[in-house]
């Protein structure tokens, strides 16, 4: 235990004698605070000990216990190791009170705990069903939740090869088998899903007129899910006065798979490809943070050579750099520049993709990272590109678009002062990465609670402080500037080595609970892993960045125009593969 | 016989003939050729992939229509302004150009007093 | 009699020539935005439909009268056909009044290389070009869909916008020709020089306003992509998409040529008074010129929303094109243009 958390420790104990508990179970690090008291304690982690942003809440299903248990992460604005925080409540009568009123950044992630694990949240206004579909019958994340083609609770499947051939489970065509419907069920035409209902009420309830305007309507619109702006299958659900917003719920879930639930199903191993394609854009972050997740729990038996540490940064920096390219690029075709700004980016994002599939055979889908190092080292050639690119083309190339782009009227006219977030209200919708930033607060996991080798580097937290689409826009360019810092900090130091010094195929991984998180390009991902000392990890939880972010969605696009909502949601900057998981 | 003064605009009628039955052959063209496999769905409005709620045409607020007003103003006030800008060469040919310079300044000074006060009033800011 | 039967033979042939000429064009206008666009965004475009891609367009356009038409339930039936040809017909019928060339002489008959060269040439340009519009809040109207409500709705607050502009920006060049007519103002034009040079402002003005006259970008909010789908033809499919995109593509030609005849002096070109058949084509690669332009802008600049369209048209191009007037009056005054 840190000295931080003893302070935090003995704090909370004076104050609440007998409702906080250090958490004695093996591995663990938080502490049980009992149902009754979690609105007062929370407060008081808060107002009085800081930690003021709250990054995860999940869920837990302890099944052979007959608990159900959420999981809080906290941390302060300001930096610092996390304060964890368990709630734990019989299975049968899983109520929890919300924190929705102290954090908003619990809205999504309540809800997404209500929907997979049924946890309910009192006090919570709009607990409705986020990711699966509406009037999904179950809550699937449960342990004893068997999906439609199931096989066995745990990978390898046994059944996979019989007699030594290998087969799909698919070819059998099972599906039916498990399929549960919601009570009342009849016939698909019948069915008219009750939350589209709630959805649509709880709108017009935000966009009642007032009395005594000109008789004219306020209209209810939906963009999306087949929309061209909206990055995905995502779904913005707004009353309009005009084409001014007057309400607005973002609506998700259309590429929902139940990642953790296939996380939970896979060995450790396993999960590294899986990872690729949350956040698709920037998949070696993703890895990056799993696999810093994981060796936490393995301790001594997860250390990771130096080379593979500067490995992983330049990669991760890459990424980061590939990821900003692409959301530029693309916040300018949401603001109805006709592709171009988009392809001179994407131009310079297929230099680096070069370097990724030269170094881990794909351009995408890389599954690099191992635990305890990374896949494979750079081959011939390839530093002496990178050496290239780093030190000359793309910091030309950066100069050349913020000329191009940061002075233009139009875009200064169209994002100037649009979709503002205060820092305060950044903080409290636990927002997180660029959007956090560009709203005043220098947050940066890398600089907060600085993780590989990041404290050797020398690179600056960008922050801007208007945060509007404007500095959101820009923080990006500032932030690929930082990156290349580090970048060629990095390949000047990297040393000579092995960058793995075992690849542990089916590794176990000591019981215990940890959170690894990282600086994704778009915010804070956070991998919250509970081990049973198995081969498959007992829980898998992704704290989504794209998904905690649209939770500030709605707060910056009521009241501004429906040009205007394709734009903050432009400059969030999201991935859908991340936020439906 | 055609009407001399006519003769300018008859032209102007065949063409829009022609165009528009360019037109009605187009759309024909799209339904001779065209399959027709409709059904409820495909008919249904188009809103994102989701049914919309309510009727697409309703009373939707023009929060613009003061500046629709100011527009007609305006608008009669330039074609005043062409009849003034064909004959001014003759004017200055025949040396009053100062003249009807002046008689345009004193028309569009009161225009623009017009025009300043609905800019000060916040005509213009209409959202 | 046999008079009158030669001039309307003339006028037909001279309107199916002309219409002939703008299918054409705009068939390959489309390819050429395509290319172009292609080339300013280090791609290729289509270059696989015959030679350099030369047949796309006609592929295209088996592709669109093959198409299926959606035609949605809630439409307004009549009104929903009634929009494509009405955005379509005005576009051609502006052209009506563009002079291509001087008189030549053909079939033993003195034959003036423009449909029709009427006295007030300017105000039918103004009329013709504001008709338009119509079409566009009728099919964003009778569709019967929010999106397309709400880029007719738009496409009323860019008329009013930018059309006050639009026509003050034509006053200096009929100040200086002392006529409505386009072939005086041509005239005018090959007697002193080309009027964007003694009125290189409303030149500006005129230009930008035209852009949005033909809701091209920056002011293509009626069928922004990212916002409203696509706008006012969210409902249309096939052949009558295909006119409305016909609509769109021939009035870029018809701005294209008004401003060239406008303000760079039309088929005014070295030669043009001995050949008159040069006319004609001078006039051809001014619209090109422009065409490529308006197309460059597209690939460069980000859509404006349509409140600042609105405010930029009141606040800056109004008092400018005004101040314009005036210039130019005290100029022929003053100088004696």
């Amino acid at each position: 235990m840190t000295e931080e958390l003893v302070v935090t420790l003995s704090a909370l104990e004076t104050r609440f004698p007998d409702v906080v508990k250090k958490d004695e179970r093996k591995g663990y690090e938080g502490f049980l605070v009992d149902t009754k008291n979690l609105v007062e304690v929370a407060t008081v982690i808060r107002d009085e000990l800081g930690y003021d942003y709250l990054s995860s809440v999940t869920g837990v299903d302890y099944l052979e216990e007959e608990l159900l248990e959420v999981v809080y992460h906290f941390y302060r604005s300001t930096g610092g190791k996390s304060l964890v925080l368990s709630v734990q409540v019989p299975r049968k009568k899983a109520v929890v009170p919300s924190l929705y009123d102290l954090f908003i950044s619990a809205d999504f992630q309540e809800r997404e705990a209500w929907d997979l694990y049924g946890i309910k949240f009192e006090g919570h206004p709009d607990l409705r069903r986020i990711l699966m579909w509406e009037g999904f019958e179950g809550f699937p994340m449960r342990k004893d939740y068997q999906e439609a083609f199931f096989v066995e609770d745990q990978k390898p499947f046994a059944n996979r090869w019989p007699e030594g051939k290998v087969f799909r489970s698919e070819d059998e065509n099972q599906f039916g088998k498990n399929v549960q419907y919601p009570k009342g069920f009849d016939k698909p035409k019948k069915w008219d899903p009750e939350e589209e209902d709630l959805l649509y009420a709880g709108l017009q309830e935000l966009g009642k007129k007032d009395s005594g305007d000109l008789a004219t309507d306020h209209v209810v619109v939906n963009m999306g899910p087949q929309h061209p702006s909206t990055h995905g299958v995502f779904r913005m659900a707004v009353v309009l006065d005009g084409e001014r917003i007057v309400a607005l719920k973002p609506v998700m879930g259309y590429l929902h798979r139940n990642h953790e639930k296939i996380g939970e199903r896979n060995t450790y191993l396993h999960n590294i490809p899986f990872t690729d394609r949350l956040d698709y854009l920037s998949s070696m972050v993703n890895n990056h943070g799993y696999v810093l997740a994981v060796e936490k729990l393995l301790g001594k038996k997860g250390a990771v050579p130096e080379r593979a540490e500067y490995i992983r940064v330049i990669m991760s920096e890459l990424t980061r750099v590939s990821n900003h390219l692409w959301a530029i690029g693309f916040l300018l075709n949401d603001l109805g520049a006709f592709f171009t700004p988009s392809l001179y980016a994407i131009e310079e994002r297929e230099l680096i993709l070069d370097i990724f599939e030269a170094t881990t055979g794909a351009r995408m889908m890389n599954n690099y990272f191992r635990f305890g190092g990374v896949a494979r080292d750079f081959p011939p050639g390839v530093l002496e590109k990178l050496n290239s690119i780093v030190f000359e083309r793309l910091p030309r190339k950066v100069d050349e678009l913020d000329v191009y782009l940061t002075d233009n009227e139009v875009v200064a006219s169209r994002t100037k002062g649009v979709g503002v977030l205060s820092p305060e209200e950044a903080i409290a919708h636990g927002v997180g990465g660029p959007v956090l930033r560009a709203s005043g607060v220098p947050y940066d996991v890398r600089r907060a609670d600085p993780y590989s080798i990041y404290d050797r580097f020398d690179f600056d937290v960008a922050v801007r402080y208007h945060g509007d689409c404007y500095d959101r826009y820009i923080i990006r360019i500032d932030e690929i500037r930082q990156s290349l810092r580090i970048l060629q900090q990095a390949l000047k130091d990297i040393p000579e080595g092995p960058v793995l010094l075992k690849n542990p195929y089916n590794i176990r991984v000591p019981e215990g609970e940890s959170y690894g998180r990282v600086e994704a390009p778009k915010g804070e991902l956070g991998f919250y892993i509970v081990s049973d000392g198995t081969a498959n990890p007992y829980r898998y939880h992704v704290r989504a960045p794209s998904f905690v972010n649209l939770t500030a969605l709605e707060k910056m696009c009521v009241g501004q125009l429906v040009a205007d909502a394709v734009v903050v949601l432009g400059s969030i900057d999201i991935v859908l593969g991340e936020v439906d998981r | 016989m055609l009407q001399d003064y006519l003769n300018d605009y008859w032209p102007i009628a065949i063409l829009l003939l022609l165009t528009t039955l360019l037109g009605i052959v187009a759309i024909g063209l799209g339904y001779l050729f065209g399959p027709r496999r409709s059904n409820k769905r495909k008919n249904a409005p188009y809103e994102s992939g989701m049914s919309p709620i309510g009727p697409g045409t309703r009373q939707l607020p023009v929060k613009f229509y003061i500046v629709a007003v100011l527009f007609i103003l305006f608008d009669i006030e330039v074609v005043f302004l062409l009849p003034w800008a064909v004959i001014f060469k003759k004017f200055v040919d025949e040396g009053l150009g100062n003249f009807v310079l002046i008689e345009m300044i004193i028309f569009l000074g009161i225009l623009l007093v017009g025009y300043v006060y609905a800019w000060k009033k916040g005509a213009f800011e209409w959202d | 009699m046999n008079e009158t039967l030669a001039f309307i033979l003339e006028w037909v042939i001279k309107g199916a020539v002309l219409i002939a000429i703008l299918l054409t064009g705009f068939a390959y206008t489309t390819y050429f935005e395509r290319r172009f666009l292609a080339r300013i965004q280090i791609r290729v475009g289509p270059n696989r439909a015959g030679p350099f891609g030369l047949l796309q367009p006609v592929a295209d356009g088996i592709k669109l009268i093959f198409k299926e038409e959606v035609e949605p339930a809630e439409a307004y039936r009549f009104a929903f056909l009634l929009a494509p040809v009405m955005t379509m017909v005005p576009a051609v019928v502006i052209m009506a009044v563009i002079p291509w060339g001087d008189k030549v002489v053909m079939f033993g008959r003195e034959i003036a290389l423009a449909v029709t060269d009427l006295n007030v040439g300017v105000l039918y340009l103004l009329s013709i070009a504001s008709i338009s519009v119509y079409g566009i809040v009728l099919a964003g109207w009778s569709s019967n869909n929010k999106y397309a409500m709400m880029g007719g709705i738009r496409s009323t607050a860019q008329m009013i916008s930018y059309e006050l502009a639009l026509g003050l920006s034509f006053v200096p060049p009929i100040l200086l020709a002392g006529s409505l007519s386009m072939s005086e103002i041509i005239q005018g034009q090959q007697s002193s020089a080309w009027y964007i040079v003694y009125a290189p402002l409303a030149a500006i003005v005129c230009f930008i306003a035209l852009l949005a006259e033909v809701n091209r970008a920056p002011f293509d909010m009626v069928e922004a992509e990212q916002e409203l789908v696509a706008g006012y033809v969210t409902e249309y499919s096939g052949m009558k998409f295909a006119l409305f995109f016909m609509g769109e593509y021939i009035k870029m030609a018809a701005v294209s040529a008004i401003f060239a005849t406008m303000f760079l002096g039309g088929f005014d070109g070295p030669g043009v008074d001995t050949y008159a058949w040069l006319g004609p084509i001078y006039l051809f690669l001014k619209i090109f010129g422009l065409l490529g332009l308006m197309i460059w802008i597209r690939a460069t600049l980000p859509r404006l929303r349509y409140d600042r369209l609105m405010a930029f048209g009141w606040k800056v191009l109004i008092p400018i094109a005004l101040l314009n007037v005036f210039i130019t009056a005290a100029l022929i005054v003053g100088l004696g243009i």
